[in-house]
């Protein structure tokens, strides 16, 4: 790598270890498709291509064992392109595996993998049957100056009887030009407008082609003028040209090799310059054009991106400010003129400040076809090593979602798909003793529903039973029978996601499924996303991961328990209903409220109010949480309107409880903490009401928390 | 970076302008850099061959760059169909030692030179030294690449 300075050579470097993941991943995709269609020459010209590029790519860089394996691999599939084998893509395969481990290692400047194996298999590759045959011309090359025939003797012969000059052209081929043969036509190119060439020698593709050309050329050009039209820099690296027989009287001109590099020394005049010329072509009239476009697309360190996210939230915090300043601005002056004028100039800044803020999200989204490429292979893998028949459908990969989730989910997501190989898609024999067909279907899909993404893995396989896990987590202990009996169907496979459930040998018997779901779960929720299942025994699964567009900002409800301001997202509530207290009923220690026609399971987030209090008559919001296909009532005392929130992180050390997922700043410097509703969700999952009520009722107040409540004064500013 | 004499256009002294044809966005780049220093402009990129004529139509550049493997259009098609177009293009085949005889095809239908990759500045310097012929011009007093 001397091409650049090092800053330049880092940045270069770094371009090139992205676009060749990409490359990468092209590979895999193009050997997918090839496995196949092994018969389809176009996907080997198609994986040729992209390992060509590799090839060159890292020759620019300096990574030149990356590029010598790439260009080993190119040349065998350059061998048998017509009647290619399944082993070309297999052998791709392998490139790529190989390819990405090294890229990997130039990278982290470590010790570069082996890259035997794959050696052997282009090697392998290479020697099947082929067609290819050197030419046998190459002992009878002459090394002596070239003997012309007969008939090109005669040709000399006609063309000087036509007034022509014929010369003997001998040029050197630069011993650096690694492409003679171009060379050579680059020659009989330059000569080709002022002379006519009546014989060459050594014939082309020849070993000795590759060092010189000797040319019999007729020509009414001069000799000098010859030899400017053959010194070709960087190809040719010198030239004689000799009169045959003609009344030119100079008669030898050698030229001197060019010193290629040496740039700064004027060009030789090729022609003769003629001022004339020069101003004829300067005053052809060229159109004028906008002055370039250089490079349409930035890469940017997404750290910056997040940061300008970042102040963009700090705006919003601050346009909340301006606005309840100016609200209470204009209630002790309420006659002031000017008030017409800040409130048009904050509606304004207001509606660029919501551009701004669509504009910074629009930056940080990706289509999720970044995260499905992966698949097509790894399903291939997997369902390899199982020995099973799994092809894969994808669809909506143009659903943006927000990068950092992107990231986050590859792992789950992968999870998933594996264990829908792995566990979901039965057998082929069991399949067609099903009379389904004996290969499997795995779908991924991506859409937008609302404010939130939702990705779905889907498989036509055996599904799960039910009562096959009702009855492990009977085992286990997760469950009481009665419990048992009164869960539905969604909140029993939902057990499946529990810590525990099961391990990898157990769950294979009841249909195969939970190895690890948890962890799944546990990143959903993080996200602020949840997961759900469907399934249909013996017909599929469908895995529903559903996630917020993004995690820095939300649209949140705001309300009010026990005092203290919280949050919940806003697409979350499905509805708001308004209660008395003596509505609420008590069915087996739950709280329930009759809504319409279908009963509510509630969560008190407060304390549940004593009986000297207007017990009974109290008025309560219930707000409805829909997460999945589960709906909950949250009782909060009052609530506080809608705001769009920007999502802080909050620490372990700061909130003790799981309860809350983060906290946020209103425009009066207000903190309001945000309800982590799975969790509550959760919470209420697992409550057995035989062990009291504390856990449904009041769960966001520890007692001494409450307590310091009730002894503050009541114009505490929470 | 090695340094060059700025390379201008004879007839009204503006630097050269180049359109950069190549599927690997990666090697754009790296010619890119390498013609800034010698004191030319990219006028133009396409990451095929159709794009490439296309492009060319719009931008008019002095000199293309075009790789010879490429999806969709092959570099040689598409270096035949914008001389066809325009006599006067001026196109250098950026290519791989593996694909000689495909430089030749090219070179048979109207490309003007070839360089090799990977791409020696100094080589690609003397190429489009030689390719623009009198209608390029080595600025002597200015610094190079400017």
């Amino acid at each position: 790598m001397t091409q650049f300075s090092d800053e330049r050579g880092a940045e270069m470097r770094e371009l090139f270890f992205e676009t060749a993941q990409e490359l990468l991943q092209s590979l895999n995709e193009e050997a997918l498709k090839l496995e196949r269609n092994p018969a389809d020459a176009e996907l080997v010209r198609s994986i040729r291509r992209i390992v060509h590029t590799i090839k060159g790519d890292a020759a620019a860089c300096g990574f030149r064992e990356l590029s010598n394996a790439a260009h080993e691999l190119e040349d065998a599939l350059t061998l048998e392109s017509a009647s290619s084998h399944g082993s070309q893509a297999e052998v791709a395969f392998t490139a790529a595996d190989t390819f990405g481990a090294m890229l990997a290692a130039y990278r982290r400047k470590g010790k570069l993998p082996s890259s035997a194996p794959l050696a052997k298999m282009i090697r392998e590759l290479a020697q099947q049957p082929k067609g290819k045959k050197r030419s046998k011309k190459a002992t009878r090359a002459p090394v002596a100056p070239a003997a012309w025939t007969e008939y090109e003797k005669l040709a000399i012969q006609n063309a000087v009887s036509r007034g022509k000059n014929v010369y003997h052209i001998t040029t050197g081929i630069d011993p650096h030009c690694a492409m003679p043969i171009a060379a050579r036509q680059l020659v009989l190119n330059g000569l080709a407008p002022s002379a006519e060439v009546l014989g060459a020698r050594p014939e082309a593709g020849s070993p000795a082609s590759t060092q010189r050309l000797e040319l019999l050329v007729a020509s009414e050009r001069s000799a000098d003028q010859l030899t400017a039209l053959c010194r070709i820099p960087t190809v040719i690296s010198s030239v004689v040209v000799e009169p045959v027989g003609a009344a030119e009287p100079k008669a030898k001109k050698a030229a001197t090799p060019e010193p290629a590099g040496n740039a700064a020394s004027p060009a030789p005049s090729q022609h003769a310059p003629s001022p004339e010329s020069g101003e004829e072509l300067a005053g052809v009239a060229r159109p004028s054009h906008t002055p370039m476009l250089a490079e349409n697309i930035l890469r940017v360190d997404a750290e910056r991106i997040d940061n300008v996210l970042n102040l963009v939230g700090e705006l919003i915090i601050g346009r909340s400010m301006l606005q309840q300043a100016f609200t209470e601005f204009a209630r002790h002056v309420p006659k002031e003129i000017l008030r017409g004028r800040f409130s048009d100039a904050m509606a304004f800044q207001s509606r660029v400040l919501s551009d701004l803020q669509r504009s910074v999200m629009k930056i940080r989204m990706v289509p999720v076809e970044q995260l499905f490429r992966r698949f097509p292979r790894m399903v291939r893998d997997v369902a390899k090593q199982v020995g099973k028949e799994v092809g894969l459908v994808m669809s909506g990969q143009e659903t943006d979602l927000d990068k950092s989730l992107l990231d986050v989910i590859a792992e789950p997501m992968t999870h998933l798909v594996r264990n829908a190989v792995s566990h979901g898609i039965e057998s082929a024999e069991e399949r067609v003793r099903n009379g389904k067909p004996a290969r499997g279907t795995i779908h991924l899909t991506s859409y937008h529903h609302g404010n939130q993404v939702i990705v779905e893995i889907t498989d036509d396989g055996a599904g799960i039973d039910v009562q096959k896990v009702k009855a492990k987590a009977l085992e286990k202990g997760l469950l009481t029978s009665e419990e048992a009996d009164r869960l539905g169907e969604t909140e029993i496979l939902a057990l499946v996601f529990r810590p525990g459930f099961s391990t990898a040998e157990e769950i294979t018997e009841i249909s195969g499924r939970g190895v690890g779901l948890d962890v799944v779960q546990t990143v959903l929720h993080r996200l602020k996303g949840s997961v759900d299942i469907e399934t249909r025994v013996g017909q599929s699964t469908t895995f529903r991961l559903k996630l917020p567009l993004t995690l820095a900002i939300i649209k949140a409800l705001l309300f009010r328990v026990e005092r203290r301001l919280y949050a919940v997202p806003l697409n979350a509530v499905a509805e708001i209903a308004r209660a008395r207290e003596s509505d609420v009923h008590q069915v087996q220690n739950y709280e329930v409220l009759q809504l319409r026609d279908r009963v509510l399971p509630l969560v008190r987030l407060g304390c549940a109010p004593g009986s000297d209090e207007k017990a009974g008559s109290g008025k309560i919001f219930v707000l409805v949480i829909s997460m999945g296909e589960r709906k909950l009532g949250l009782i909060v005392d009052r609530l506080e309107g809608e705001e769009e929130l920007v999502i802080k992180a909050l620490d372990d050390q700061t909130v003790a409880t799981d309860l809350i997922s983060g906290a946020s700043i209103l425009g009066d410097g207000r903190v309001v903490l945000i309800v982590n509703l799975p969790a509550i969700v959760d919470r209420h999952s697992k409550f057995r009401p035989e062990q009291g009520d504390s856990m449904v009722s009041g769960i966001l107040l520890s007692h001494a928390d409450r307590k310091n409540l009730r002894e503050a004064p009541a114009e505490a500013r929470l | 970076m090695e340094q060059f004499a700025s390379l201008k256009r004879s007839k009204d002294g503006q630097p050269v302008r180049y359109l950069m044809v190549d599927d690997s966005v990666f090697a754009r780049k790296n010619l890119a850099r390498i013609v800034e220093t010698f004191g030319g402009q990219v006028a133009g990129e396409a990451g095929d061959g159709m794009t490439a004529i296309t492009e060319y139509d719009r931008t008019n550049p002095d000199i293309v760059l075009m790789d010879i493997t490429m999806p969709q259009m092959e570099g040689i098609e598409a270096a035949e169909k914008i001389v066809a177009q325009h006599p006067e293009a001026r196109i250098v085949m950026v290519s791989s030692v593996g694909y000689q005889e495909n430089i030749v095809a090219a070179l048979q239908r109207g490309a003007r030179h070839f360089v090799q990759k990977p791409v020696k500045p100094e080589v690609l310097y003397e190429v489009i030294k030689y390719v623009l012929g009198e209608d390029g011009a080595v600025a002597h007093a200015a610094g190079a690449g400017a």
